[in-house]
């Protein structure tokens, strides 16, 4: 059992040091990555403190709250795109026969795929949503001490699963059909705005899709409602942090299934 | 003549091929349209009117806003970007018609597409679930038709020059991302500025960034008059040439680039 | 001695769309599409055994890649079996992969930006390699590929015959039994292509490592295998020692003259004429009816000549006559 995890964390070691050395070879992308990434996420929160500003606070969600829970979002975002930016280009993978190359390997194809690419780049990612937590952190009130921080580093991590598996769920599609790249998009779109804004601002049945069908809301809204103690509207006792680690995990799961057979169909029809 | 249309249809073919990419990016601004309308919604929650305007109306700029945004997805800056990497564009420069026409019919094409396979379903779906979004008056329709027409020839001349970027930057990356992100900051497409401090409504005029999504959706909504929208529409023309004329200096300079750097 | 390859009735089909040509067309297609079964491999058997160099050749799309990738576990079969040393890929996939070493002429498993040797470190992990043995592997790779040449460099800076050597090397890391290397010449310069040639002889002289090659470079085997499969359509349609199979469907020489005189007709009753080019005149006679210096002799009985040459068939003729000969036959 042991030499198993020996194994895999050597592997992994390997790939990521690997992933990174490769990306120290192109600066410049670094450079426009690093250009274009804080200019989305300040616009987004500058455009909610004005509507704030120039109207209320939006279901009873001030701006320092609403700040609070667009950061949170974003450093779970961050980690995804930092481990699992992989997901994304699971067509392109297809396409150029990578799978084949992994099929090769005496080693777990899913675990091949899960740990080939560190994305050092998505650091930059991390950068503005570190700032724009702190500072709804700041504006809130709420106290950094030691179980927060432990709770929060469980929310973060179980909200980059949650995004993880939706896009290896959604990018599973490719070993059909030989193309995921255009569900990306969509599905960073349905991310952002569940997890930017409060899923009270929608109404009741989007409100349950985005926590028993895609699970989305347990990626910041039912945290911060928990960490915040914003009691909005809500049934059941869904504001509660550990849920959100539980779901992470059991979406992987799923991943891992549907990756599986999705692979078994690329086996059966080739490429 | 021909050859723009031959080149128009091509693209359209092309992207009927592509239908399930068609069905996701549609469904990606079913998602954005609502998303903003209900931000809209809740701001609006007990307030009648702000800066002059009403929640129907913020429904209906937001509703037009997507279908506005399918319409002005420009290519140009990609396809610049991919000949140069491939050093195919020294061989364009020598076609005996204008690669810019060439382009350009390709974005025209991919215009009418989306307006058939994007606009058109979502315009649908958000008189389903929002109303349908009327403009204030049949006039003021028109001057709306015209000014799109504007804001596409502002969008693609922007992107033009990203794409342009390419002959002096190798790997362009994300540049293109980055205009977007700051078009999308600057143009009014989610939150229109008349809602933001006067220091950015100051500094945005002389931008060519609000007359894209901003000056037509505000036409239709009717919060200008008829000689606020005739005089924007002007100021949108004088943004064309200004970036026609910029456009074809760094065109030239690239042409010459080209031929004493090799493709 | 038991095979280490055992391929049975092996079949292949793929379900393809068919589609309609147009404008009309597109737009069909966007609701209906009509599907065909198109059987890629088709009852194709085989043994190999251990140590043998076999030459899997065929036209483009007969089929070849397809039954490689089911051998080596990336394809599940329609219906048949494969058995590596007695294996099958399908149900123990890791098992078998450990004993392959796959090179793809076109695409490489190497990293492009980083250095060589770190594409041999991560290999190292995935297939569990011992220190003891990594080094020695390494050094033979040195010995026969001289790999510590380019070790250090970065893949994207090697010359395609370099990093064909890097590839060879990064397949024979975890001392695989059973080498399938697709293309592996392909747009390879005369240098190149003599390394890995050699490689590939030594490597099974010395280490007794089984190859399955499949070219289009005829010199690649008929410089290194012994024995030839040939498919078409998805059959097989000659599997035999090269040298039988050339015997068998080329059995005839070719005797090129240099005529001193005019004339419009060189014929000869026993020798064909394939070729005139002025004064040169290349004749085609069949080994068990006439002999070279028959021939030459009755030749120059009827012409006058200046010069001549005998050529042995290669390969490359025996090859387009099995292929004349399917297309006769379907």
């Amino acid at each position: 059992m042991s030499s198993n995890v020996k194994y895999h964390l050597s592997v992994s070691s390997c790939f990521a040091r690997m992933a990174i050395q490769r990306q120290l070879e192109y600066p410049s992308f670094l450079v426009s990555w690093l250009l274009m990434i804080p200019i989305q996420y300040f616009a987004g929160i500058l455009m909610l403190k004005v509507i704030v500003e120039k109207f209320q606070a939006l279901n009873g969600w001030t701006f320092p709250q609403l700040a609070f829970v667009y950061g949170l979002g974003l450093l779970s975002h961050g980690l995804m795109v930092v481990l699992f930016i992989q997901s994304w280009n699971i067509g392109g993978m297809v396409r150029h026969g990578e799978f084949d190359r992994m099929l090769l390997r005496p080693a777990n194809v899913f675990f091949q795929f899960a740990v080939m690419h560190i994305n050092f780049i998505g650091l930059i990612d991390l950068i503005p949503g570190v700032i724009i937590f702190l500072y709804g952190c700041d504006l809130a009130g709420f106290h950094l001490g030691p179980i927060n921080i432990i709770k929060l580093l469980l929310v973060v991590v179980g909200g980059a699963l949650i995004r993880g598996a939706f896009f290896i769920i959604t990018g599973s599609i490719a070993f059909w059909t030989k193309s995921s790249e255009s569900l990306v998009g969509f599905s960073l779109n349905l991310m952002q705005r569940s997890a930017m804004y409060p899923l009270s601002i929608y109404p009741y049945i989007i409100q349950m899709v985005l926590t028993f069908i895609i699970p989305f809301g347990f990626i910041c809204f039912y945290p911060a409602c928990d960490f915040l103690g914003q009691n909005d509207r809500i049934m059941l006792p869904l504001d509660f942090v550990g849920w959100t680690p539980l779901v992470g995990g059991a979406m992987f799961v799923l991943a891992n299934k549907l990756f599986n057979m999705g692979l078994k169909n690329y086996e059966s029809s080739g490429s | 003549m021909f050859a723009f249309i031959y080149l128009a249809k091509m693209r359209i073919l092309t992207l009927l091929t592509y239908r399930f990419e068609v069905f996701v990016a549609v469904g990606s601004n079913i998602i954005m349209m609502f998303a903003t309308v209900f931000l809209w919604k809740s701001a609006y929650i007990g307030i009648d009117t702000v800066e002059g305007l009403k929640e129907q109306q913020m429904v209906t700029y937001s509703i037009l806003s997507v279908l506005l945004s399918t319409i002005l997805s420009c290519n140009v800056q990609n396809i610049i970007n991919e000949r140069v990497r491939d050093g195919q564009v020294a061989v364009d420069l020598f076609k005996p018609i204008s690669i810019f026409v060439c382009y350009l019919a390709d974005d025209v094409g991919r215009v009418i597409s989306s307006l058939l396979n994007k606009a058109f379903p979502l315009l649908i779906i958000g008189i389903v679930f929002f109303g349908v979004p009327y403009p204030r008056t049949t006039i003021v329709f028109f001057a709306f038709i015209a000014s799109c027409g504007l804001s596409f020839a502002i969008s693609w001349l922007l992107s033009a020059l990203v794409g342009m970027m390419a002959f002096w930057v190798m790997e362009l990356g994300n540049m293109g991302r980055v205009k977007d992100a700051i078009v999308g900051a600057l143009s009014g497409r989610l939150v229109p500025l008349w809602f933001f401090p006067t220091s950015f409504i100051t500094v945005s005029k002389y931008l060519p960034f609000q007359y894209i999504y901003q000056t037509p959706l505000g036409m239709y909504i009717g919060k200008m008059s008829l000689n606020e929208a005739l005089t924007a529409m002007m100021i949108q023309g004088i943004w064309i040439i200004v970036l026609l004329s910029v456009c074809a200096l760094v065109w030239n300079a690239a042409k010459k680039r080209v031929l004493t750097q090799g493709g | 001695m038991m095979a280490i390859i055992e391929v049975n009735e092996l079949v292949k089909e793929f379900k393809v769309k068919k589609k309609k040509k147009g404008l009309r067309g597109a737009i069909l297609n966007l609701f209906y599409a009509e599907k065909m079964i198109v059987r890629a491999v088709d009852n194709i058997s085989f043994d190999i055994k251990q140590g043998e160099i076999v030459g899997y050749i065929g036209p483009n799309g007969a089929g070849k890649s397809t039954t490689v990738k089911m051998m080596s576990g990336i394809l599940h079969p329609t219906s048949g079996s494969v058995m590596i040393d007695g294996i099958s890929p399908q149900s123990n996939r890791k098992k078998v992969v450990a004993q392959l070493g796959v090179v793809f002429g076109q695409r490489t498993q190497l990293y492009w930006d980083l250095r060589l040797g770190e594409s041999f470190e991560l290999l190292k992990r995935i297939y569990n390699i011992d220190h003891k043995t990594y080094k020695k592997n390494l050094d033979l790779m040195d010995k026969v590929l001289k790999i510590n040449t380019i070790i250090n460099r970065p893949v994207r800076q090697l010359s395609l015959g370099q990093r064909m050597r890097g590839d060879l090397a990064a397949a024979m890391l975890h001392s695989p039994k059973i080498l399938f290397l697709d293309e592996p010449t392909i747009g390879l310069d005369i240098e190149a292509k003599h390394s890995v040639r050699n490689f590939i002889r030594q490597i099974n002289r010395e280490l007794g490592i089984t190859v399955i090659l499949t070219t289009h470079d005829l010199d690649d085997v008929q410089q290194l295998c012994n024995r030839l499969i040939v498919i078409n359509d998805g059959k097989k349609i000659e599997d035999g020692p090269l040298d039988i199979l050339i015997d068998k469907m080329a059995p005839y020489r070719l005797l090129v003259v240099d005529m001193n005189e005019e004339n419009t007709d060189f014929s000869h009753e026993a020798a064909q004429i394939i070729k005139t080019e002025g004064q040169r005149v290349w004749y085609r006679f069949e080994k068990n009816k006439i002999t070279a210096s028959q021939l030459i002799s009755e030749l120059s009985k009827k012409y006058a000549i200046k010069d001549i040459s005998v050529e042995e068939p290669d390969i490359e003729e025996a090859i387009r006559e099995i292929y004349k000969l399917t297309y006769c036959r379907l």
